[in-house]
């Protein structure tokens, strides 16, 4: 093995399920054309409810994607993570021959914001509809915020590192941060990201205390950041598993290196204060960028954060300008499919991999008529040659965080 | 209500308290492992907790530890037909 | 040469010890915090016993603002955080707020208030389709398991990364660990580590009911929680927060701050077996402690004491045994090990930082805190658990161990300051 100092951790799979697709490619084809697919939320005892549009996953079967026990003993948050972590792995091509080899070399690292709402809500309903009698075995394994880490690792053998990141939405990169360490730190492999299950009735109930959430009931109309419509987030479930593992390892058994984890960093600027999430924001850019020892010039495109809350698109825009200028490409298919709280960055950061490869800088659905001083990729995707993209996140509790990711031509190392 | 459990009855609460499919002729011909089916200690303290509320009347200790269905049916059986 | 981490205040909330002196004293007096349950009546559940904290949170500095805002277990992590920072002597307005950090864990953050506002909006379990008029106005709060590390952020003005860490039971020792690596590798020079939860409510104590892994010995209470005893039968239920200033020593010494001790080591493993059982041989509980060694440059024959995880489950204490043994080899033989849980129950996120403060305490005491309630061994369990008496020891490198709910198998090593070598 080699020394820390010499790791560097990249991306060798991703799996997605997403409102816009439940794989890679279908997420793809969608973000790329700028499909957006946000809707009325249609899912049961949640049509009364103010919070009117959202984006749901319905290309998802999870009895055609998880052995039948896991339907009745985890939540759908979990279901979506098996998921796409089996999608990440058979992308990477680490199968179990591989991994059973040497199971402590690979590790689990998720992010989740709201655990297993749904479950949680059936095992309540229990509780205090029939007596505390009624509340089945389950509900101690599938409602908190852990579940889904641990129903990987077991399912999968992996007993490397594994960790859970009960973050707000920048806790998606933090995860994937989390990640890239454990490898410099001589860790294989961690399979990593978020997914989220939040549109469940109590669950979204709990939501509409959040004064940033839109409660538009025009699914075009609903998330618009940085124009001067905006009118808050649109929630969403889904997200996306990523396989992080060292470079060295990966080129070893002919593994395809996506992209690199190059920097990272966080800071916090308080719960809804969004003037001063700007000087948060730059200091997590500085920071990542630092670390990943590459100038700002660099960048070739970012992904936005885009709450859609006018004072904090104001302060994500000018916190692009501090530190990179005016003059870089910015986008955020989020537009199309809603924010999956920590899922989002995580998606965020497979569509700037993707970007990446194609060379195609992904549109901002539904967002047109920017009122800010930004290059903001709208309409069509945009054709340009890109090495070095950065994505930014900030959550509802006050988190920034920032990722860069590199391109690696094959067989560079 | 019958007080006698069959493995018809078994099947059923193991699709719905574990999630595993099992036809009831297959637990009658082969006697298969919990383990193997892939019902696990939660899934049988799920069957027994559903079992207990059913019935209304508590189930012996050792059904949450038995090994297979037929363990599993002579133990909780014999506890209802005592009356327990 | 990487940077290292001092440990230079610490704050509790506890059952029978809110603060540290009082926390202390329970501890060494050997004396239990387990009771009938008082917070709702539990008529009906398995488990009706529990160690509940007598917690004011406005003795404790909130303000009515605070108390109305705040779930109880960031109420916990508020004033164990003051105690924390006054303890260390720092003035968060002197330090640069970009150098500092939190990191706190919970098992299951908000479900107190999130069950307590369910019951309202689904008119008492009856309606699938909530009415979301009846929800109380800081619900998205408990919602949200971020908000405990946002809120202690707020309070003590940490702009640098700031994390909720939610491993299940090993939550705490995570969240220090962590803590440990973001100073250690130098993305903060102050973190602000710790966990809090307070769980002690019908749904969580419903949940342990039905995989009966708490103790139903709800007769005698003070008794119950027997880690380690052949007489064991479940863990009690607890709650409570504790909060550790973990700060980089240069940073420390430069401002003439007490130094408690030193964080050495830390790692964790997934048993990938299953997401409530454990494994009799306890290797993967091991490897985490080897490894923790092995981080902190320490063979295990220098380990002086072990905090275990020590439940009072069945399964537990005989995995934890093999795996301290495994790990430790002949040594374990002759190294004391106790479990605080006996007096202050399983809180179950919270308990691995409470027991991380347990662990400074015994360091700044050289005193090894006992296992109350152990009274006959089991033959599976033939290590010296420090049956209910504290005890003098010389102590300068403590481990301490916890196991979690989805696998997760913890260790954290602390030092007495002093020079590395091996």
């Amino acid at each position: 093995m080699s020394g820390p100092h010499s790791r560097r951790a990249v991306i060798t799979g991703m799996g997605v399920i997403a409102p816009n697709g439940a794989s890679t490619d279908t997420f793809w084809k969608a973000t790329r054309e700028g499909i957006g697919v946000l809707d009325r939320v249609t899912r049961e005892g949640c049509e009364h409810l103010p919070l009117r549009v959202a984006g749901e996953v319905r290309d998802f079967d999870p009895s055609a994607a998880v052995e039948e026990r896991f339907l009745v003993q985890t939540d759908r948050f979990t279901h979506f993570a098996m998921a796409a972590a089996d999608l990440a792995l058979e992308e990477a091509r680490l199968g179990r021959t591989v991994t059973d080899a040497a199971p402590f070399s690979v590790g689990v690292v998720t992010a989740a914001g709201s655990g297993g709402g749904e479950f949680g809500q059936r095992e309540l309903q229990q509780l205090w509809g029939k007596g505390s009698r009624y509340v089945g075995p389950y509900q101690s394994i599938a409602w908190f915020y852990a579940a889904s880490t641990g129903q990987i690792s077991i399912r999968r053998g992996f007993k490397g590192p594994c960790s859970v990141v009960a973050g707000d939405e920048a806790g998606g990169l933090d995860a994937l941060a989390h990640a890239a360490r454990a490898v410099r730190r001589g860790t294989d492999v961690i399979v990593a990201g978020s997914t989220e299950a939040p549109l469940a009735p109590y669950s979204m109930v709990c939501q509409l205390g959040y004064d940033e959430l839109s409660t538009e009931s025009d699914p075009t109309r609903a998330y618009r950041p940085f124009t001067s419509a905006a009118c808050g987030f649109v929630p969403a479930e889904g997200g996306a598993m990523l396989v992080v593992e060292d470079e060295h390892t990966a080129r070893e058994r002919g593994a395809q290196v996506r992209a690199v984890l190059a920097g990272h960093a966080a800071t916090f600027t308080g719960a809804s204060r969004w003037e001063e999430s700007r000087h948060g924001l730059a200091h997590a850019v500085r920071g990542a960028l630092d670390e990943a020892g590459c100038a700002p010039e660099e960048i070739d495109v970012v992904f936005a954060d885009a709450l859609g809350v006018p004072e904090a698109d104001t302060a994500e825009a000018l916190a692009i300008a501090d530190v990179l200028g005016t003059r870089v490409p910015v986008t955020a298919p989020k537009t199309g499919i809603g924010r999956g709280y920590g899922a989002a960055p995580v998606l965020d950061a497979v569509a700037a991999v993707l970007a990446m490869e194609h060379g195609v800088i992904p549109p901002t659905p539904n967002v047109f008529d920017i009122c800010h001083d930004l290059d903001l990729v709208t309409g069509r995707a945009r054709t340009a040659e890109l090495r070095t993209a950065l994505v930014l996140s900030r959550g509802l509790m006050g988190s920034n965080s920032a990722l860069v990711l590199q391109r690696r031509a094959t067989g560079a190392s | 209500m019958t007080d006698r459990i069959t493995v018809e009855e078994l099947a059923e609460l193991m699709k719905k308290s574990a999630g595993v499919t099992v036809a009831p002729a297959e637990l009658r011909a082969n006697d298969p492992g919990f383990d193997s089916l892939g019902v696990d200690s939660l899934g049988l303290l799920g069957i027994v907790g559903e079992l207990e509320n059913r019935y209304g009347t508590p189930m012996p200790p050792d059904a949450e530890r038995s090994k297979t269905p037929r363990q599993f049916l002579e133990l909780v059986n014999s506890a209802l037909m005592t009356g327990a | 040469m990487s940077r290292r981490v001092a440990v230079t205040g610490i704050g509790i909330v506890a059952p029978g010890g809110i603060g540290v002196p009082a926390f202390w004293d329970l501890l060494a007096a050997g004396r239990t915090a387990t009771r009938g349950i008082t917070f709702f009546d539990p008529a009906g559940l398995r488990s009706r016993i529990a160690a509940e904290c007598d917690f004011d949170p406005a003795a404790g500095g909130l303000d009515a603002e605070q108390i109305a805002r705040c779930d109880r277990y960031i109420q916990f992590a508020l004033v164990a955080g003051a105690e924390a920072v006054r303890d260390a002597g720092l003035d968060m307005e002197r330090e640069n707020p970009w150098r500092v950090g939190v990191s706190l864990g919970t098992a299951v953050g908000g479900t107190t208030r999130l069950e307590h506002d369910y019951v309202l909006v689904s008119h008492d379990g009856e309606r699938w389709d909530v009415d979301p008029d009846r929800a109380e106005p800081h619900l998205h709060r408990a919602f949200a398991p971020s908000t405990l590390a946002s809120t202690v952020a707020e309070r003590f003005r940490a702009r640098g990364p700031v994390q909720t860490v939610s491993t299940g039971c090993t939550s705490g020792l995570d969240a220090v660990g962590y803590a440990f690596h973001t100073v250690q590798e130098g993305r903060a020079d102050i973190c602000i580590a710790g966990a809090s939860d307070s769980p002690i409510s019908p749904i969580t104590m419903a949940c342990f009911d039905a995989i009966k892994a708490t103790s139903p010995n709800n007769d005698d209470p003070a008794h119950a929680s027997r880690p380690f005893d052949a007489d064991r039968d479940g863990f009690v239920m607890g709650e409570g927060g504790a909060v550790l200033v973990l700060e980089e020593l240069e940073h420390a010494r430069a401002r003439g701050a007490q130094v408690y001790c030193e964080l050495g080591g830390y790692a964790t493993f997934g048993n990938a077996y299953h997401m409530t059982g454990l494994t009799r041989e306890g290797l993967e509980m091991a490897k985490a402690i080897e490894a923790a060694l092995d981080h902190a440059r320490l063979d295990g024959t220098a380990i002086d004491y072990v905090n275990a995880h020590g439940s009072g489950t069945q399964q537990n204490d005989r995995h934890e045994t093999a795996a301290v043994k495994r790990a430790l080899g002949p040594h374990a033989y002759d190294t004391p090990m106790s479990s605080i849980k006996s007096m202050v129950g399983h809180s179950l996120g919270a308990i691995g930082a409470i027991e991380l403060v347990a662990c400074v305490l015994a360091l700044a005491h050289q005193t090894v805190p006992p296992t109350a309630n152990y009274e006959t061994p089991d033959p599976e369990c033939d290590l010296d658990y420090v049956p209910r008496t504290a005890r003098a020891r010389k102590l300068d490198s403590v481990l301490s161990v916890g196991s979690g709910f989805g696998g997760f198998q913890s260790a954290v090593v602390l030092t007495r300051p002093r020079e590395k070598t091996r």
